[in-house]
């Protein structure tokens, strides 16, 4: 195939160009194919409803060409199905994974395995049906949108994650395409439903409803207008269309860890599992709406390279969702996941500091007393520490917030400063991370904490970048001294293993002996 | 000029070129005259007497408002073109602006993930160019303007050269 030369330098002799499951382009197409039945349907349907005839008398003559016409317009979709799902191929070999689409407009994606920052295998409803999934994955090179496989049977997706993944943490190298297995994994907590659905009822999003029913009740009484309620039922379909796609998405939340990094399942009709490796959590934030502080509630978010790129909204919300409601301890279980080494001695008192705490407990730095006027709520609770490893970053008073941003995930800083807060000699530190839903801010520090820090800041992110010297994350975690360490040990799983003996129960002690 | 409260002390804070003034100043007046004008519009018709219905008053006062805050604009643009610094250290770069809302950032070399340089109309014709940096952060809106070519070019060079020894993945 000539297409194998199609990237120079790579041996060509492993991974050979394989296509997706024939049905994908249907189960991708479906809707296409409904629309077109709902348009020749709708009217035949209504037509039998009011009892008239069939067919519209006036098209009697006309029928056979629009049978013609429909059944041409079937079979172009039918042809153009079979046409994208030919020039649809993808290959692994060499660190890359490539894909080709398009038969009018050719592309081919390539993207470098060992930049892979996160992968995802999703299942829609119809897709499930077929036992079909989707592979997806976000790479780090400047490519705006994720690289989607669709679809694949189930087993050959996860296989494939395997594959992708061994490769880019470089526990498998070299040219052969042995499989990679699966590594294995450990639950670590699960959203239980009656927690979801508590959780939605106590949501910001219900005390508006709230706030509107009363709201509108009372304008009616006033008014004596009773169709007046008649606009609200748009407005009603669409709340319940956002419950019911929280609920959807958060069903059955599952967190898991394995030494390919942590993995996210949820989904009640159509199911996602989320792989995020390790070091790959630019930023992440734990909330707490107020009325979420009856049950000790939080909900954890985090910024992963490409997935705040996601144009639909609803979807990135899902996807950086790193726990939609969660206690305390649950909380700290995967704080201690995505940060295995907290770089404190007592974790556990900093980090509840960081999410509860008011004023210095915890080591935090607050607002200085003198400008409470510019937040007089929250100037007890702004505030930052840092530890060894990672920079918490606490605000709100009623909501509740800590960003926390690995020290090595730092890209840019600036401090900011407004007329107002220079009369206060206070000022802002932004961190940058990549897009997403945490915009890190320590909001009106102390103008010589804040300046300190930011030097501060820069020169631990430098320390830790140095100490962060490959994106094969297994290369970082079990350094050894040969000169190639991955090339020269057997390709098989000592090594995993021997990782996750390492950090898993570790971490598990940490936060709970 | 004076070390602001939230620079970093002992900084030696290189300027971008005078003659961004100018650039500046065709900004200004593209942006600014542009609305004033179509802001005077109503005031010339109701006083040709076509218009009645802006009273005299409003039709004085917009465009009025609008002139004196172009004219504040402009007498700013001098002192926030001098507040405009950057200063390359070991292993980062500063960038400050900003007089009222002021604003330090530090861009380490090993995040930048590649370095812009652009060249307006204007700018060319006063030999001048914009270095912009981007890191794999949207949120880094590191734009150095007024710089004058050479030091650009110089500029960029060694950016990319310092990116390069200290490239950091993600």
């Amino acid at each position: 195939m000539t297409l194998q030369d199609a990237a120079p330098g790579t041996p060509s002799s492993d991974g050979d160009w394989l296509r997706v499951h024939p049905a994908s382009p249907f189960v991708r197409g479906w809707v296409a194919l409904a629309a077109v039945g709902y348009f020749f349907g709708r009217e035949t349907f209504e037509r039998m409803l009011q009892g008239r005839d069939l067919i519209d008398p006036n098209l009697n003559g006309r029928a056979p060409l629009l049978l013609f016409g429909g059944i041409a317009l079937l079979l172009l979709t039918v042809a153009g199905f079979i046409l994208s799902w030919y020039f649809t191929r993808y290959q692994v070999a060499g660190g890359y994974v490539r894909v080709n689409t398009g038969f009018l407009f050719r592309q081919q994606r390539q993207a470098r395995l060992d930049r892979v920052q996160a992968i995802d295998i999703v299942q829609p409803l119809l897709a499930r049906i077929f036992g079909l999934a989707e592979l997806k994955f976000e790479v780090a090179d400047a490519s705006e949108s994720a690289v989607r496989l669709a679809y694949l049977r189930l087993d050959d997706a996860k296989q494939l994650r395997a594959t992708i993944l061994a490769r880019a943490s470089g526990a498998v190298t070299g040219p052969d395409i042995a499989p990679a297995p699966e590594a294995p994994e450990y639950p670590v907590l699960s959203v239980p439903p009656q927690r979801l659905v508590g959780s939605l009822i106590l949501s910001e999003q219900s005390v508006f409803i709230l706030l509107g029913a009363v709201a509108s009740v009372v304008l009616s009484t006033l008014t004596e207008n009773r169709a007046f309620f008649l606009y609200l039922i748009p407005a009603a379909l669409g709340l319940a269309a956002t419950y019911w796609s929280s609920f959807n998405k958060g069903y059955n939340f599952t967190a898991a860890i394995s030494p390919d990094g942590i993995r996210l399942r949820y989904g009640l009709l159509d199911t996602q599992a989320q792989t995020l490796p390790p070091n790959r959590i630019q930023a992440l934030r734990v909330v707490q709406p107020p009325l979420w502080r009856m049950f000790g509630w939080y909900r954890m978010q985090v910024n992963v390279a490409g997935y705040g790129l996601v144009g639909n909204g609803a979807e990135a919300g899902s996807r950086t969702t790193l726990l939609p409601v969660g206690s305390k301890s649950d909380v700290m279980r995967m704080l201690s996941l995505v940060l295995p080494d907290p770089g404190t001695d007592q974790p556990e008192r900093v980090f509840t500091a960081g999410l509860d705490g008011l004023d210095s407990d915890g080591g935090f730095v607050t607002t200085p007393r003198r400008a409470r006027f510019l937040a007089p709520l929250g100037w007890r609770r702004n505030g930052f520490a840092a530890t060894g490893t990672a920079l918490l970053l606490r605000s709100g008073r009623w909501w509740h917030q800590l960003v926390v941003v690995p020290h090595q995930r730092t890209q840019s800083m600036a401090l900011e400063q407004g007329p107002l807060a220079r009369l206060f000699r206070v000022a802002d530190l932004v961190l940058h991370t990549t897009a997403g839903p945490v915009s890190p801010r320590l909001i009106q520090a102390d103008e010589q904490e804040a300046l300190q820090l930011f030097d501060a800041q820069a020169a631990r992110a430098r320390e830790a970048r140095k100490r962060q010297t490959s994106e094969q994350w297994l290369a970082q975690v079990a350094p050894t001294p040969v000169v190639e360490p991955v090339e020269t040990e057997p390709v098989e799983t000592p090594d995993l293993d021997k990782l996750d003996h390492q950090t898993y129960p570790k971490q598990e002690d940490r936060h709970h002996g | 000029m004076r070390t602001e409260a939230i620079d970093p002390p002992g900084i030696e804070w290189r300027r971008v070129s005078p003659k961004y003034v100018t650039v500046r100043l065709v900004e200004w007046a593209l942006g600014n005259l542009l609305t004033v004008g179509v802001l005077s519009v109503p005031l010339i018709l109701v006083q040709l007497g076509w218009w009645r219905w802006p009273p005299l008053w409003l039709a004085i006062s917009v465009p009025a408002a609008m002139l004196v805050l172009a004219l504040w604009r402009l007498v700013l643009i001098p002192r926030q073109v001098r507040a405009i610094g950057y200063a390359e250290r070991d292993d980062d770069l500063l960038i400050r602006r900003g007089i009222f809302f002021q604003r330090t950032m530090v861009v380490p070399y090993g995040r930048m993930q590649y370095v812009d340089v652009s060249v307006g109309p204007v700018e060319r014709g006063l030999g001048l160019c914009t270095l912009k940096l981007h890191t794999a952060s949207a949120g880094t809106n590191a734009q150095l303007p007024g710089l004058p070519a050479a030091e650009g070019a110089r500029l960029r060079e060694q950016l990319s050269a310092r990116g390069e020894a200290r490239l950091a993945g993600l």
